[in-house]
C-alpha cells in the first residue's frame, strides 16, 4: 500500500481504538482551547459591543490597534508572554510557565482581539434601528445594547466560534507557553509536530485527521449561523 | 391643566439640511396633533427630540413639567413608531412583550394586555406569527400594537399611513382618533394636508425653519379628559 497508505490506515486504527495519547492529548487542546474561548468571548464581546456603539476621540486608533492584534503571529504572542511568564519575568513567581493555565492566558490573548473585531463588524452591520426600537419601548441604554446583541446573536456566535478556530490550530502558544509536555500541555498542534519529527508520522496523522475533524465542524457550524 | 410636554427655545440643525427653531410648544393631554412640513424640514428629527432619543443643539425639554434626569425612566412615558418600524426578533407577541417587560408587568397580565391590544388593532390570532413573515401593513399594525400596549402618555407616530393602502387607511384613522378616549396625547407626522385636518385636532407646521402651531377643531374640553388603561376593566 506504500507509506502514505500504511500510515494513513495506522492512523484510523489509532483514532478508533482510542489511543490514549490521542485522547489525552486532543483533551488538552479541547480543554485549554475552550477555557480560553470562554474568556475570549467574556473579554472581545462587551469590547466590541462597546466600540461599534459608541463614537469618542481615539477611536481610530483602537480599531487599527484592535486589527493589528487580529493578525499578531502566534509566535509573537508566545514570546512576549513567556518574558512575562518566565522565571525572570515580572510572573515568574507565580510559577504559570509550562502550564495550562499558560496555554489558556496566551491563547486568549489571540483569541479576544478576532471576537472582539468579528462582534464589532456584526455591531456595525446590524439594523441601526435596533437600539432606537429598544430605547422607545422603555429600555435603558444597557438594556438596548443586551438586545442589539440578542438581535445579532448569530453574528456573535459567529464571531467566538472563529476564535476558536483559531486557537484550536495555533502553534506557537502552546509550544512556547505550554512547553509540549506529555499529558499535561501536549496539544494536537504540538504533538504533530513533535511526533512527525520523531518519526512516528502516522501517530501524527491520526491527530492532524482528528485536527481537520474538528476544524470542519467548526466551519460548517459557522456557516450554517452566517446563512441565518 | 400641565402639558404633556413641553419645548422651549429650542434649535435643531443638521448641518446644510435644516436648521429649525420652536420658541415654545406646549402639548396638551388627549389631543392630536398633526406635524406637517415639506421633505427634510426636520419632522422626524423632531419626533425624535418629542421621544426622548435625540438632544437638540439648544433649548430645554419637559416631560410633564420636569426636567429631563431620568431618561430610561421618564421614556416610559412616551413611544415613538419609526414610518418604517423594526420588529424585534421572534413572535408578534415577543415584540408586545418586550416594553411590558421592562417594565416589570407579570407574565399572566403580560398575554391579557397582548391580547386585548392584538384585538384592538385587528390582528387577533397574530400573536403566534414570527415577525419576519408579516407584511409591511402587519408590521405597521403589530409597531402600533407594540407602542399602545404600553399606554404612553405620548404616542409619537412618525409618518404612521405611509405605507398604507387606502382601504386600511379609514380603519387606522378612526383606531387613532379612539386612542383620546384614554387621555393619550398624540403627534402624527404626515404630507397629506387633508388628513392633518382630517385627524388631527392641532396642526404643528414647519415653515421656513419655524414651527406654526394652529387648531383645526372646535375647543375641546381637555380637564374632562382622564387618563385610564387601554386594556382590562
Amino acid at each position: 500500500m506504500g507509506y502514505l497508505g500504511d500510515s494513513l490506515l495506522t492512523a484510523f486504527e489509532l483514532i478508533l481504538n482510542f489511543d490514549r495519547d490521542i485522547r489525552m492529548t486532543a483533551w488538552v487542546s479541547l480543554y485549554t482551547s475552550s477555557c480560553a474561548i470562554v474568556i475570549a468571548a467574556l473579554l472581545g464581546v462587551p469590547i466590541g459591543l462597546w466600540l461599534g456603539l459608541n463614537r469618542f476621540r481615539g477611536r481610530q486608533l483602537l480599531l487599527a490597534l484592535l486589527n493589528t492584534l487580529m493578525a499578531l503571529p502566534t509566535v509573537v504572542v508566545g514570546l512576549l508572554l513567556f518574558g512575562l511568564l518566565s522565571r525572570q519575568g515580572p510572573l515568574g513567581p507565580l510559577g504559570l510557565l509550562f502550564t495550562p493555565l499558560a496555554m489558556i492566558i496566551g491563547q486568549t490573548v489571540l483569541a479576544t482581539p478576532i471576537v472582539a473585531n468579528l462582534v464589532l463588524a456584526a455591531v456595525t452591520g446590524a439594523d441601526q434601528r435596533i437600539i432606537d426600537t429598544a430605547l422607545t419601548l422603555g429600555a435603558s441604554r444597557l438594556q438596548a445594547a443586551i438586545q442589539l446583541l440578542r438581535e445579532i446573536r448569530f453574528g456573535v456566535m459567529a464571531a467566538v466560534i472563529a476564535g476558536f478556530g483559531r486557537v484550536i490550530a495555533e502553534v506557537g502558544v502552546a509550544m512556547m507557553l505550554g512547553g509540549n509536555i506529555r499529558n499535561s500541555t501536549r496539544t494536537m498542534t504540538t504533538a504533530i509536530a513533535l511526533e512527525t519529527s520523531k518519526g512516528e508520522f502516522a501517530f501524527g496523522l491520526a491527530l492532524g485527521i482528528l485536527l481537520l475533524s474538528i476544524a470542519l465542524l467548526v466551519n460548517l457550524f459557522l456557516n450554517v449561523l452566517q446563512q441565518r | 391643566m400641565q402639558a404633556v410636554i413641553s419645548l422651549k427655545n429650542i434649535r435643531i440643525a443638521q448641518g446644510d439640511n435644516f436648521n429649525l427653531t420652536i420658541d415654545t410648544l406646549d402639548l396638551q393631554p388627549g389631543l392630536i396633533y398633526a406635524l406637517t412640513g415639506p421633505n427634510g424640514s426636520g419632522k422626524s428629527t423632531l419626533l425624535r427630540i418629542m421621544a426622548l432619543l435625540t438632544k437638540p443643539q439648544a433649548g430645554t425639554v419637559e416631560l410633564a413639567g420636569s426636567e429631563l434626569n431620568n431618561l430610561a425612566l421618564q421614556r416610559h412615558r412616551v413611544t415613538l413608531v419609526d414610518q418604517s418600524p423594526y420588529l424585534l426578533k421572534g413572535t408578534v407577541a415577543d415584540n408586545l412583550a418586550y416594553g411590558l417587560k421592562l417594565r416589570g408587568v407579570g407574565s399572566k397580565e403580560r398575554i391579557s394586555h397582548i391580547m386585548s391590544i392584538l384585538s384592538k388593532v385587528g390582528l387577533e390570532g397574530f400573536e403566534q406569527r414570527q415577525a419576519k413573515e408579516l407584511s409591511g401593513g402587519e408590521v405597521q399594525r403589530v409597531a402600533l400594537a407594540r407602542a399602545l400596549v404600553l399606554n404612553p402618555e405620548l404616542l409619537l407616530l412618525d409618518e404612521p399611513t405611509a405605507n398604507i393602502d387606502s382601504k386600511s387607511l379609514q380603519a387606522y384613522e378612526s383606531l387613532i382618533r379612539g386612542l383620546t378616549e384614554y387621555g393619550m396625547t398624540i403627534v402624527f407626522s404626515t404630507h397629506d394636508p387633508s388628513q392633518a385636518t382630517r385627524l388631527g385636532e392641532e396642526v404643528l407646521s414647519i415653515e421656513n425653519s419655524r414651527l406654526f402651531h394652529s387648531r383645526t377643531s372646535g375647543l375641546v374640553n381637555i380637564a374632562s379628559l382622564k387618563r385610564s388603561k387601554m386594556y382590562g376593566s
